[in-house]
């Protein structure tokens, strides 16, 4: 990963102060193990000496390792709550939105479906797959799922969350980077998850408002579109249910004149076999 | 009062109940037979877990592969996850548990056979069930059957339901175990031998056992929820109907973490034995080894928060999974300090029960090391659900249950069977399998962590920066493929092949090596009074005393009056 933002910055130092953490412990262990096997290897009439330590010592071990596991609960507690801390917009990020001066993050919502992503913008606007943001800007995901558990996760830009049925789960946080940054699902969902990905493009606040403004004018022309071949279709079903009705009224009066031989016919017919 | 003779039972001469060596084993209720069924099954077990792994990494081996279908994939996983869990690693070391814990301790038999028996035939009905899904539908819902995907809605066919019900008779099965064992362990000891005295891996015994009689029901309860869920209309993790699908994380997470624990403090305890008696010491502190297997247990049961990181729960939860976690490097890291400090002063023995137990050690540090740096709240925030966490879960698993497993069967295989397993093999299996789990896991770590690679996807995509990894991890794995049939073949030719050992052929001082090997039914003609921690030291020493005392009495007796 390569962090773009404020929360992923503080989550990459955690992840190598972890890592430095976990060598330490390989390296002691592995060490202490090797040594041992090294010097106390058996054969050419070696006999054992048990060697007793002190009670105190264990006690010693033990303390050493508490601080050890101190220091790191207290870097883990540091960064953790850094790295969830709420963003604030900084220059150079969307303030105004529709004329309207912007308070507080810009509110965008994730749903997760069985196996894509869906964004809806604060217009109305609304997109799949990608996810359309502007650059230094606080962004609010509310992460929300339709079917089964999903995880968002678009590692260089913010923390995974679940998308959990029924829960309604917020993040905050802010690309400091344009460029487009993936994303995948990391929650098995079911057959097509690992086709499960997305993406977030960070674009500049002016690109951004365009976007949505075209976004929310092809989304209404494709309604309307929509709209009007439904209305031809109502058109033509209507025409077409006219017709039929015609028609079936034709049969019937025609029917009704050959009934008398038809019934008699069909009736000697099915007796006969 | 202890010059009274005791009532002493003849073997000899009984006739066998079946004309079928498999019929006595399935009607026998003996805790040494029952623990055979799971031992042997186990062992097949790990042969089909290793190909379901090898299927996955085949698949994964190179990017936008087309080897198997989605849902084949999915199915595969699925059965990977039970299998290696509830019909491998479990049972398994519940096996080593009831076969060795009782006559660590001196017990005649266990407490309540007929338990044990009903837990195995469970055990066994289980895994039918699991492989019988074969035949029509499979579950496909990953290794942990998440409601709501785990659903009806979601999952119609019945795969989930023969999933739930394979893995629920194994757990109940294993709960059944439990119990005699516990019992067994708590009323059946020899005279004289106190908790003090009990050796480690009996003690470790009646820990997991209660472990299990913990966590196990728990698991029973989730899956008995689904069931209702999936068959009587039940609403329990159905969101909107007054049911919640993050329960059955709660749930679920608290067995798997209280699992993941049992197969760590078997394998410590299995190495304690192994260390202590190849290099002729004792261990280095038992009150401080007995104390820490107990604080595992229940700290890394607590510490099942530290799967929900993601999930939606509050922060503060998260901090206290992160606690838990964190705390049990004190107990873990006394249980490595102690270990190695027993080889200290010692002249350890490089055979093969040896070497495996130090790869269950060196594959169990870099499983947990990985684990603790996934345990930090924030840096799970990227490394959560990454392959980087299954190579973590993988090392440590695969280190106590096969390493620390494998490592146990080398020990005690001579006691089971009269005939001790292959050397040459076995040393060449290790070394297979130790590079094997090497190539495989540590490209997968790197894969999650430089990448961002996610678990259980059946695909992975090109110009992500992973082929490479990926191809070296499916390289790693059939490897280690080859290693684990190489240790399979070394237990089936050794059963009848196998150098005969006699009953005590590494100088143990524990009382199942007081017995004959392979035990009799009633495990001991003589239960002997223990009085310290080495009975069979104890009883060496008597022994040589008193042919010391006959030689000089001869010797006096045969010079001449003067």
């Amino acid at each position: 990963m390569t962090p773009h933002s404020p929360g992923t910055g503080q989550i990459n130092t955690l992840i190598w102060i972890g890592f430095f953490a976990a060598l330490i412990v390989v390296v002691v262990i592995n060490l202490g193990l090797f040594g041992a096997i090294g010097r106390n290897r058996g054969g050419r009439g070696r006999a054992a000496h048990q060697t007793r330590g002190p009670r105190g010592l264990q006690y010693r071990v033990a303390g050493a390792l508490s601080g050890f596991a101190v220091v790191l609960f207290v870097l883990g507690i540091i960064f953790t709550s850094n790295a969830t801390s709420t963003p604030q917009t900084t220059s150079g990020g969307l303030t105004s939105y529709h004329g309207k001066p912007l308070e507080g993050p810009l509110e965008v919502k994730a749903t997760g479906q069985q196996w894509l992503w869906r964004y809806d913008y604060p217009n109305g606007a609304f997109s799949y797959y990608k996810l359309v943001i502007p650059v230094h800007t606080a962004i609010e995901l509310q992460v929300e799922s339709t079917d089964v558990v999903h995880t968002w996760s678009v590692p260089d830009l913010a923390p995974k969350v679940d998308a959990v049925p029924g829960k309604d789960t917020r993040i905050v946080f802010r690309a400091d980077a344009e460029g487009e940054f993936w994303g995948q699902s990391a929650t098995f969902s079911g057959q097509a998850y690992a086709s499960m990905r997305t993406a977030v493009e960070v674009v500049s606040p002016e690109r951004f408002e365009e976007f949505i403004t075209e976004q929310q004018k092809n989304i209404h022309k494709g309604q309307e579109a929509a709209e009007a071949i439904d209305a031809i279709k109502v058109k033509e079903l209507a025409e077409f249910e006219a017709a039929e009705e015609a028609h079936a009224k034709a049969e019937k009066s025609a029917g009704e004149a050959e009934a008398g031989v038809t019934t008699e016919e069909t009736e000697e017919a099915s007796t006969k076999e | 009062m202890s010059e009274q003779p005791r009532p002493e039972i003849a073997v000899d001469g009984f006739p066998r109940r079946s004309r079928y060596a498999w019929g006595d084993l399935v009607t026998s209720a003996d805790h040494k037979d029952v623990a055979k069924i799971l031992m042997v099954g186990s062992g097949g077990f790990l042969f089909l877990a290793a190909l379901e792994l090898l299927l996955m990494r085949l698949q994964l081996a190179i990017p936008e592969n087309t080897f198997m279908e989605p849902v084949t994939f999915n199915r595969v996983l699925s059965f990977y996850g039970a299998t290696s869990i509830f019909f491998f690693a479990l049972p398994l070391i519940m096996g080593i548990f009831l076969y060795v814990a009782p006559l660590q301790v001196g017990a005649r038999g266990t407490a309540l056979p007929r338990l044990s028996q009903i837990g195995a035939a469970l055990w066994v009905m289980g895994s039918i069930v699991l492989y019988a899904g074969f035949l029509w539908t499979p579950s496909e819902a990953g290794v942990n059957p998440l409601p709501p995907l785990s659903e009806l809605a979601y999952l119609g066919n019945n795969g989930v339901d023969a999933w739930l019900t394979a893995c629920g008779f194994a757990t109940l099965g294993f709960v059944l175990i439990a119990v005699d064992l516990s019992t067994t362990l708590r009323v059946d000891r020899a005279p004289g031998m106190a908790w003090r005295r009990a050796p480690i891996f009996a003690w470790t015994a009646a820990v997991g056992s209660w472990l299990m009689l913990f966590i196990g029901p728990i698991l029973l309860a989730a899956f008995t929820m689904l069931m209702v869920d999936r068959n009587y209309d039940g609403t329990f993790f159905i969101n909107g109907a007054g049911g919640a699908p993050i329960l059955w994380q709660h749930l679920t997470w608290i067995f798997y973490s209280g699992a993941y624990m049992l197969v760590l403090i078997f394998a410590f305890a299995a190495v304690a034995e192994i260390f202590a008696v190849f290099s002729g010491n004792e261990l280095f502190n038992r009150n401080a080894v007995m104390g820490s297997i107990v604080a595992i247990a229940v700290i890394g049961t607590l510490a099942y928060l530290q799967n929900m990181y993601t999930a939606p729960i509050g922060i503060g939860w998260k901090y206290f999974g992160m606690l838990m976690a964190l705390a049990l490097i004190v107990p873990i890291g006394l249980v490595f300090f102690n270990l190695i400090a027993t080889l200290n002063g010692g002249a350890l023995r490089m055979r093969t029960p040896v070497l495996f137990a130090i790869g269950a050690l060196v594959s169990i540090s870099l499983g947990l090391a990985a684990e603790m740096q996934q345990s930090l709240v924030g840096a799970a925030f990227y490394l959560k659900g990454t392959t980087d966490s299954t190579a973590a879960t993988s090392f440590a698993l695969i280190g106590g249950a096969v390493f620390g497993g494998i490592a146990a069967l080398h020990y005690w295989f001579p006691k089971i069977t009269g005939r001790a397993m292959g050397e040459q093999l076995g040393r060449l299996s290790f070394w297979i399998t130790a590079v094997g789990t090497l190539v495989a896991f540590v490209p997968m770590a790197l894969a999650g962590w430089e990448e961002g690679q996610v678990v259980d996807a059946y695909k992975f995509f090109n110009h992500t920066g992973v082929n490479f990894y990926n191809m070296l991890a499916s390289i790693g794995v059939l490897i280690l493929f080859v290693g684990v049939v190489l240790i399979l073949i070394n237990a089936v030719a050794s059963v009848k092949g196998g150098a005969r050992a006699g009953h005590d052929p590494w100088g143990g001082d524990t009382l199942e090596w007081f017995a004959i090997s392979p035990p009799p039914v009633h495990n001991f003609d003589v239960q002997p009074d223990v009085r310290s921690a080495r009975p069979l030291r104890d009883i060496r020493a008597a022994i040589a005393e008193r042919a010391r005392e006959v030689e000089q009495r001869a010797a006096r007796e045969s010079q001449p009056v003067a």
